[in-house]
C-alpha cells in the first residue's frame, strides 16, 4: 500500500495524478462508500454521492494543504457531500430533509439492496429520526468503528462534544426502539 | 463509605467519575443494537470504480459539444429578421429600459440559490479564494451592532447542535 504523503505528492504531478488516483480510489472506496450509504441509505444515491466525493478530491487536490491527513479531509468531504445531497433532494421535491430520510427508510423494505430483519429495520428508522450531524456521528463511531479522536479531526467537533452527542443519540435510539419494540 | 487508605499515585483523565454512569448506560444499550446495517451491494460494484469516477471527471471537463438551435440554412432568413427588428425599435421606441444588475432582484438571485441553481459548495468556492483575499477582508465591526448581531443569531443558529455538543 503507498504511503499517504507519497499518494500525496503523487497526486499532485501531473504525470503521475491519474495512478496515484486510482491507488486512493482502491484504498478509500469500500470505507467512504459505507460512510456515505449509512446516510443516503439508497446504494444508488450512495453511488452517485461516492463519486461526487472522489471527484472532488480529484479537483481540489491541489488546495489540499496537507493540515489535516488525506483520508481526514475525505471523510470530511464524503459527510459535507452525504448533507448537501439529502438538503438538495429535500428542496429539489420542495419537502423537509426529515421527509426525504422517512421516505428513504420506507423504501428499505422493498430495496433489493436491504435483507436486515425487522429489528435492523426499526433501527434504520430511529437512526433516520436524529439530526443530520448526530447522525453522522453516531454511524460513523457505531457502524466503522472511528475513535472519537478521530471524528473529532473529521468533523471539527470537540471530544467532548462528539461524546455527549453520541450518548444522547443511543439514548434516542434506545428510546424509539422500545417504543416500537417491546421485546428489546 | 470508608475511604480506601491506600491510594496508588494513578490519576483519571478529568470529569471520569461524573460521566461514567452515562458512558455505562450508553454502552450497555448499544449491546442489544444490531451489529450490522443489513445494506447489500450489487455484486462487483467496487470493481473498475475508478474508471467509473475517472471517466466521470474527464467527461465533466471536456467542454460539451453544442448542437445548433437552428440549421445554417436558416441564418440568412434569422439576421434579415433580426435587421429589421432593430431598425424598427430604433425607429419607433425611444424609450429603452437598460437591463442590469442592480435591477435584478435580490429575492431572484435568492431563489435561484435557494432552488440549487447554483452548483457550488464550500469546496469550490474555496477553491477560488486565495489566502490574501481572506486576510484582506475588512471586517469593521461598526458594520456589526449588537442589535444586528443577536437579530442574526436568533434568526439563523442552530439550537439542536449547539444544546448537542
Amino acid at each position: 500500500m503507498v504511503e499517504e504523503q507519497e499518494l500525496v505528492i503523487a497526486l499532485k504531478t501531473e504525470a503521475e495524478k491519474e495512478s496515484a488516483f486510482r491507488e486512493l480510489v482502491s484504498q478509500y472506496k469500500e470505507r467512504l462508500y459505507w460512510q456515505i450509504r449509512n446516510m443516503v441509505l439508497d446504494h444508488d444515491d450512495a453511488d452517485d454521492v461516492l463519486q461526487n466525493t472522489f471527484i472532488k478530491v480529484f479537483r481540489n487536490i491541489d488546495s489540499f494543504k496537507g493540515e489535516s491527513k488525506l483520508h481526514t479531509w475525505m471523510y470530511r468531504i464524503a459527510a459535507n457531500e452525504s448533507i448537501t445531497f439529502l438538503n438538495k433532494k429535500a428542496r429539489r421535491n420542495n419537502v423537509s430533509i426529515d421527509n426525504v430520510k422517512n421516505n428513504a427508510v420506507r423504501k428499505l423494505e422493498t430495496d433489493v439492496y436491504f435483507e436486515g430483519d425487522q429489528l435492523q429495520l426499526e433501527f434504520q428508522k430511529a437512526i433516520a429520526t436524529l439530526p443530520e450531524k448526530q447522525r453522522l456521528i453516531f454511524t460513523m463511531k457505531y457502524f466503522e468503528d472511528h475513535t472519537f479522536e478521530e471524528l473529532s479531526e473529521i468533523l471539527e467537533t470537540s471530544v467532548g462534544g462528539l461524546k455527549s452527542s453520541y450518548h444522547i443519540a443511543v439514548k434516542k435510539i434506545t428510546e424509539f426502539i422500545k417504543n416500537h419494540n417491546e421485546t428489546l | 463509605m470508608e475511604k480506601n487508605k491506600n491510594i496508588p499515585n494513578f490519576k483519571t483523565p478529568k470529569n471520569y467519575f461524573e460521566d461514567f454512569e452515562e458512558r455505562l448506560f450508553s454502552k450497555m444499550a448499544e449491546e442489544n443494537f444490531p451489529k450490522s446495517t443489513g445494506f447489500k451491494l450489487p455484486k462487483q460494484y467496487f470493481e473498475n470504480l475508478d474508471v467509473r469516477i475517472l471517466k466521470e471527471v474527464s467527461l465533466s471537463e471536456k467542454p460539451k459539444k453544442v448542437i445548433p438551435l437552428f440549421p445554417r440554412k436558416y441564418f440568412g432568413y434569422a439576421a434579415a429578421i433580426a435587421a429589421s427588428l432593430v431598425i424598427g425599435f430604433t425607429l419607433f421606441n425611444t424609450k429603452v429600459e437598460i437591463s442590469n444588475l442592480d435591477s435584478l432582484q435580490l429575492a431572484a438571485i435568492d431563489t435561484y440559490i435557494e432552488e440549487g441553481n447554483l452548483n457550488l459548495d464550500l469546496y469550490d468556492v474555496t477553491s477560488y479564494i486565495e489566502n490574501e483575499d481572506i486576510a484582506n477582508i475588512d471586517l469593521d465591526a461598526k458594520y456589526f451592532t449588537d442589535s444586528s448581531l443577536k437579530e442574526y443569531l436568533f434568526e439563523n443558529i442552530d439550537t439542536e447542535t449547539l444544546i448537542d455538543e
